[in-house]
């Protein structure tokens, strides 16, 4: 079975989501020895030829997939340390990575997600159709709520589509399709599993199609826990030796930043233009 | 070596304690396989019987209102049949064969309790909201609910007689043992956990194992951000056709400590009735 990366990229006027997947591509096909696909649109590709980066594309991906660019009215605030914007939100599309996938096993990431460990590789042969990341575990410990936990207080366990693993197949399909089907009828399933309808999350979309397929019940197998710096923190620096050193805000003066260092930890980094701040430095490793 | 469920039911103005025991022991018929779906029903009225269609899901029936509620199920090894018994709480369902737990016991145990019980989403249950009085006086964390026990035991025997005596003489052992936070009641829950704490066998009674699993349903427990005093105020109650049940978004495959003695319609009833039809 052929195995390998996936990321789904469409620029907006505020977010360069394709340097954030050329990054997120190196480290993924760096630390895990697997191809990395891109599924981007036309106005994405164009771009990145405008931005001198497409070539960089081509020598990084395995493939360069074009899919046709989600419309969304969906927007939500990004911070970036204390600062922040409202920006569109162009998610609406994950299903067509089924569709596209080159691979009979795909590692589905956000391009916010880098992958600095192997860890990931233990997953590729386990007898799971679909894997999704079990929780979400905040670098500082403490600022995680119960709607990081559950799609809401009295509702199924909340996964994170940050990373998701699965086999091209029937059930696969079926699991792609049914997400979709939620995010159709978003409303409905609010009302039905209890969660706040005014955002379209992936997330909750997907927790609520792998619970439904699971039977209504608690799943027993998932990827590891998104090990998360939030968008109110930031990518301060990356040394030679790879480690990253963060600005964490303070859960308790809120005012305050702290200084926290990773290294060989996959981390998925909320505050997106940190990230590309570090484009040239995190490519150059 | 006989085994069976015993129920333990009194009349009440309020609330109908036999209709929950018939559910239950329909749900056992319908789920247990033969050997494991034996129920004794101890009642302080026999005529109360006629009142309900199928009174042949008990086994025995035992006619006994010398003690009530509490103090009833207190004598749970003086009045069973079965030389081997698991006391239940009325308000519980049984959603599929656990007969397989039964059999473990037997083999294994002369008594047990479950130390744990789990939320509707089948986390363990870790709020002490209800059981202030246990970990204020550091009692051992047993659930009456499900009490399996061999009649001629000398562990039960030890167990059950210091767990009545508590139960006659509760402002005694309260004060003795109660002192950090006194219980308003004291029920089976506290008598049994003392009895278990004072004999000092709370380790060959209660060890750790992967079951009995029972969704506990107090509201307060669920690990849900509020207070609540009805599980049904925040999530669904939904029993199919087939007595398959729901609660929230979860399906429930262990058994269920609904608690809320209003929950058992005459539709649930039917359901189950019909099951137990079909199966006879």
């Amino acid at each position: 079975m052929n195995k390998g990366i996936v990321i789904l990229a469409h620029n907006n006027r505020k977010v360069d989501y394709s340097r954030m997947a050329l990054i997120a591509a190196k480290f993924a096909g760096k630390n895990l020895g697997v191809p990395v696909s891109l599924i981007t649109d036309d106005e994405t590709i164009q771009w990145m030829q405008k931005s001198q980066i497409w070539k960089e594309a081509e020598s990084i991906f395995d493939q360069i997939i074009t899919t046709e660019r989600p419309d969304t009215d969906n927007q939500r605030i990004l911070y970036d340390g204390n600062d922040h914007d409202r920006v569109p939100f162009l998610n609406s599309n994950r299903s067509v990575i089924w569709h596209h996938t080159p691979y009979e096993r795909s590692l589905l990431i956000d391009s916010d997600f880098l992958i600095c460990s192997d860890n990931l590789n233990n997953y590729w042969d386990i007898d799971e159709d679909i894997l999704i990341s079990g929780g979400f575990n905040d670098i500082q410990g403490d600022r995680s709520g119960v709607l990081d936990r559950w799609v809401s207080e009295t509702g199924t366990h909340l996964y994170w589509a940050t990373a998701v693993m699965f086999t091209k197949n029937e059930k696969s399909k079926i699991f792609f399709q049914l997400v979709d089907y939620i995010r159709e009828n978003y409303k409905y399933y609010a009302d039905l599993f209890r969660f706040k309808s005014d955002q379209y999350r992936n997330d909750i979309s997907f927790s609520v199609a792998k619970h439904i397929l699971d039977g209504f019940e608690k799943s027993q197998i998932s990827l590891p826990g998104v090990f998360t710096v939030q968008d109110k923190d930031i990518l301060e620096k990356i040394n030679d030796d790879e480690r990253m050193i963060f600005l964490i805000k303070s859960s308790i003066d809120t005012e305050s930043f702290y200084l926290v260092s990773i290294k060989d930890r996959d981390v998925h980094i909320m505050n997106k233009q940190s990230i590309i701040r570090h484009y040239e430095r995190l490519m150059s490793l | 070596m006989n085994f069976g469920y015993l129920l333990v039911v009194s009349s009440h103005d309020n609330i109908d304690y036999l209709k929950m025991a018939y559910a239950l022991a329909l749900s056992i018929k319908n789920t247990q396989k033969p050997g494991f779906d034996k129920v004794a029903l101890v009642i302080d009225d026999k005529q109360q019987l006629e009142r309900i269609k199928s009174p042949w899901v008990f086994d025995h029936v035992i006619e006994w209102n010398q003690e009530a509620f509490w103090n009833g199920r207190s004598w749970m090894d003086k009045l069973t049949p079965w030389e081997a018994t698991i006391c239940l709480d009325v308000d519980m369902l049984f959603l599929r064969d656990y007969s397989h737990w039964v059999e473990y016991f037997l083999e294994n145990c002369d008594v047990y309790l479950p130390g744990k019980v789990f939320t509707y989403r089948e986390e363990i249950v870790t709020s002490d909201y209800y059981r202030r009085c246990f970990t204020k006086n550091d009692l051992p964390n047993l659930y009456s609910m499900y009490t399996f026990f061999k009649k001629d035991s000398a562990l039960a025997k030890d167990f059950f007689a210091l767990g009545r005596h508590i139960i006659k003489n509760p402002k005694e052992y309260s004060n003795l043992y109660f002192a950090q936070h006194k219980p308003k009641i004291v029920g089976t829950d506290e008598a049994f956990a003392l009895s278990a704490k004072i004999l000092d066998i709370y380790d060959d009674i209660s060890y750790d194992l992967d079951f009995p699993k029972i969704a506990h349903m107090k509201g307060s427990v669920q690990n849900w951000p509020w207070p609540a005093d009805k599980f049904t105020h925040h999530v669904g109650f939904y029993l199919n056709r087939q007595a398959g049940l729901k609660i929230g978004n979860y399906q429930q495959h262990h058994i269920v400590h609904y608690v809320e003695k209003d929950l058992i319609t005459d539709e649930i009833i039917n359901i189950l009735e019909e099951i137990a039809w079909k199966l006879r």
